[in-house]
């Protein structure tokens, strides 16, 4: 009996056509939004935990609370029993990386070894030269340098390419590093530019150095010390799982601290945040999902309203349809299972329709992307200045699931002035029509 | 002596009109034998179509019971109403209404489609149909390439198509000129006879009147003649 009605549905452009093309436009666009808001915000994420705050990151607690302060004395010693710790208390295939967070000036000087530029810049050290290191291309480093090479000698550093120009240096050149030492002493050491490296970010083209590990500790006295281990899940990790290590690690920690490495000051506890602890992420990740929820709550409505107004301008022209099959003896449940699954069909195309569109379409926004550079210049948020979408399974199905059930609601709410219709009411109808 | 196949005792239908209450049926009592040909005659709003919405088990009568084969349609739910009409009766209209999207062919199928048929298994019987109201070459037309008379032919095809043992028909020369309608009572006779399903017409065409073996003539409500062809009066 489908079959037959669907014969009809297909040839009667009126009760198809329209309802596929509200269904797939609807779709089309919340697969496109979703995905483009997803690249945006998950594009932020990345960078971030990235470059600052790991998926998760151990920190000495009194370093964090100063954060802003770089206190380095406040950085954890011992490295290796740290690393051998967090490889057996984290969860598997955790990827752990330390860094260290400096800030310094730098200072270019002319032949005669006066000051010919200078200016505060905010560094990163990780590890840049070992041949197992994944920063390189956690980073995107090799996509990112324009000029010169990766660190490979001793005191060699990365530069942003806005720096570089600010203090109008080039690959090849020597600059002064002038920060503070572990125990808070003035330390200067000279620095070789091996390459000029463009991150994308606004903020970080203009202030951004990044140094190997090792370097940073010889010119900051800070022999197996680090003041950050960052830690990096697979990317099929969700963040629940983050936190659920992140609460594990916590407990076990208390216990590593009560028969602490001999090397640890009496104060410290260090302690593991997620990437939701950090730079008030949770509340931007929960605000980022309501808006989301609320952005596709309000596609799903208006689809359905789109659709309900169909369906009924559809039973006004199909009247005579139902009065006849309702004299001829289709029950009024069979009449409504049947238009429930005419609606079902419908939304079935025009999902897959609009589905083919909108991946199409975010496919189109994630390779090419669109510049921002401009807007975020100034901004200093950690965002790529190309704002990319990201086709995910998440957002087709968040596309497909309401475009297949705002088909089905529209036809079933429609239906109900059949429903409520005695047989005779719409016979008469149907004989008037 | 046939068997009698539809009883209507002391049917009343009131509706409700605004404040006011109209009787759209009075106290009718008759009885209507297997393989009747019969007509509803009177004025438009003397009760044809209610009556026949009544028998088609469209609607329910306010007082009285209407009997099908001796069960009553008023002790039936909904659904089962449905399937009595499914499954008993075949309808034609005055407008025809034919399905537009759907070939002759597929018109004629969709009672048997309704009754669960699969088309595989009714394909000739529905083709046979066809034939029987001479529209074979046109079998694959839509309504909208049809004359009036074709569309009428359509019609009376899909409501025997199910064999039902009764046909209801509202007006069905009422669209049509002189020479279809004549065709299509004389088509509908013909059927009738080798096909042994009740006809009950509502019409005020006379020329039905020609045709038909019993008139009941309906006037405010009441019947106010039931006469056979031959003169003769029947008793209800």
């Amino acid at each position: 009996m489908i079959g037959f009605w669907f014969r009809g549905l297909f040839r009667d452009k009126s009760r198809f056509i329209f309802p596929f093309t509200v269904v797939a436009v609807g779709v089309a666009l919340v697969i496109s939004l979703v995905g483009f808001m997803e690249g945006v915000f998950m594009g932020m994420i990345d960078m971030t935990a990235s470059f600052d705050s790991g998926h998760l990151r151990l920190v000495n607690r009194l370093y964090y609370e100063e954060e802003h302060l770089r206190p380095m004395d406040r950085a954890l010693t011992n490295q290796r029993e740290i690393r051998d710790w967090l490889t057996k208390h984290s969860a598997p295939n955790m990827d752990w990386s330390p860094r260290i967070r400096w800030a310094a000036i730098l200072d270019v000087p002319d032949e005669q070894g006066e000051t010919r530029s200078q200016t505060p810049v905010v560094g990163m050290a990780m590890d840049l030269k070992s041949p197992r290191s994944n920063e390189i291309r956690r980073l995107r480093l090799k996509s990112s340098l324009i000029a010169g090479t990766f660190p490979k000698g001793s005191n060699e550093m990365l530069m942003g390419i806005q720096l570089a120009e600010v203090l109008d240096v080039a690959v090849g050149e020597s600059v002064t590093l002038i920060g503070q030492s572990f125990d808070g002493g003035l330390v200067t050491d000279n620095y070789q530019i091996a390459g000029l490296v463009r991150f994308g970010v606004a903020a970080m083209d203009k202030k951004m150095v990044l140094i190997d590990l090792a370097d940073a500790q010889n010119t900051f006295y800070m022999e197996n010390m680090v003041t950050d281990w960052l830690g990096y899940f697979p990317p099929s990790a969700g963040f629940d799982y983050y936190e659920e290590v992140k609460k594990s690690m916590n407990t076990k920690l208390a216990d590593w601290v009560r028969a602490s490495p001999q090397d640890w000051a009496g104060d410290d506890f260090p302690i593991v945040l997620s990437i939701r602890d950090q730079q008030n992420f949770g509340a931007i990740m929960d605000k980022f999902w309501i808006v989301k929820k609320f952005v596709v709550g309000i596609f799903i409505f208006l689809m359905i309203l789109v659709l309900w107004n169909a369906g009924i301008l559809n039973g006004i022209h199909r009247y005579g349809e139902m009065g006849l099959r309702l004299a001829f003896g289709e029950s009024h449940w069979k009449l409504i299972f049947n238009l429930a699954i005419e609606g079902l069909i419908t939304g079935i195309f025009g999902a897959a329709a609009g589905a083919v569109f909108g991946m199409g379409f975010t496919l189109f926004l994630q390779e090419v992307g669109i510049n921002m550079g401009d807007n975020f210049a100034q901004s200093g948020v950690m965002i790529n200045d190309v704002v990319r979408a990201r086709l995910t399974a998440g957002a087709v199905v968040q596309g497909i699931v309401p475009g297949v059930f705002a088909s089905v609601a529209g036809t079933l709410v429609a239906s109900l002035a059949i429903f409520k219709r005695s047989e005779a009411n719409l016979f008469r109808e149907l004989e008037a029509g | 002596m046939n068997e009698t196949l539809i009883t209507l005792e002391r049917v009343s239908k009131v509706y409700r009109v605004g404040e006011e209450n109209f009787t759209a049926l009075n106290d009718v009592s008759m009885a209507v034998g297997e393989g009747a040909f019969m007509s509803f005659v009177g004025p438009s709003g003397s009760g044809k179509t209610t009556l026949l919405n009544l028998i088609g088990g469209l609607d329910r009568p306010t007082t009285g019971e209407v009997f099908f084969n001796g069960a009553s349609l008023g002790n039936m739910g909904r659904s089962q109403l449905a399937a009595y009409r499914r499954e008993n009766i075949g309808f034609i209209f005055q407008t025809f209404n034919l399905l537009p999207v759907y070939s002759v062919y597929e018109n004629i199928l969709f009672p048997l489609i309704l009754n669960g048929r699969k088309e595989s298994c009714v394909r000739e019987r529905v083709e046979s149909m066809v034939a029987k109201v001479g529209l074979t070459e046109h079998i694959s037309k839509k309504p909208a390439q049809l004359s009036g008379g074709q569309c009428q032919r359509v019609a009376i095809a899909r409501a025997l198509v199910k064999d039902p043992l009764l046909i209801l028909a509202d007006e069905p020369t009422a669209n049509l000129d002189s020479e279809n309608s004549l065709q299509i009572l004389e088509l509908m006779r013909e059927l009738n006879r080798e096909y042994k399903a009740a006809v009950i017409f509502s019409t005020h065409d006379e020329k039905v009147t020609r045709y038909i073996r019993r008139e009941v003539r309906l006037e405010d409500g009441k019947v106010s003649w039931d006469k056979r062809r031959d003169g003769a009066e029947i008793e209800t």
